[in-house]
């Protein structure tokens, strides 16, 4: 993995409070995995940035290693990995990624 | 394409005493629900439980007997 790439991802980690990396995008995912994962987040009512990786394996390959999670799509909030849906439904279950979102937007509130 | 037989034989190669329900989702044999309970999953947190299921099942995802899984995991009471 080359240090430019890293550090280009960990920009985007950074400039988004909720981004998923996934295969598609918002107005057309690719993968029914995605599509999930956007519907999850349309109905928590935060901004979150979709991005598309399904074409660039480089870039993949680099997230799977930062991660150590081997699939498709992963959830970045507030510049921390929390997997994907399976990870995040029983969160939301539980009132803990509530607690999570609500903190990553503290500091955006007018 | 991949059985419940070999997902379970996977699992259970890193977990012994799991127990591995699944569900395929699709009819296709290659995207399944999968739910592992095991006695290794207490104390650590879900991301790391369910990292080691993907490692357990790393070899099929590679090849691509299996294409996507939605995974559950439970640790034993």
């Amino acid at each position: 993995m080359t240090q430019d790439l890293k550090q280009s991802i960990q920009d985007e980690i950074a400039a988004h409070k909720i981004l998923i990396y996934g295969k598609g995008t918002k107005q057309a995912p690719r993968c029914g995995f995605t599509l999930e994962t956007i519907d999850f987040f349309n109905q928590i009512g935060f901004p979150f940035e979709v991005l598309d990786v399904l074409g660039n394996d480089a870039k993949r390959q680099a997230l799977t290693e930062m991660t150590n999670w081997p699939t498709l799509p992963k959830v970045f909030i507030n510049g921390k990995f929390y997997g994907d849906t399976d990870i995040l439904g029983p969160m939301l279950e539980s009132g803990e990624l509530e607690r999570v979102i609500v903190d990553a937007f503290a500091d955006v509130k007018a | 394409m991949i059985t419940h037989e070999d997902i379970e034989r996977l699992i259970r190669s890193a977990l012994p005493d799991a127990r591995v329900q699944t569900y395929d989702r699709t009819g296709t044999s290659d995207h399944y629900n999968v739910t592992v309970t095991s006695s290794a999953f207490s104390g650590k947190p879900l991301l790391d439980q369910h990292r080691m299921i993907y490692a357990a099942l790393s070899e099929a995802l590679k090849d691509g007997r299996l294409h996507a899984v939605e995974l559950k995991t439970e640790a034993n009471k």
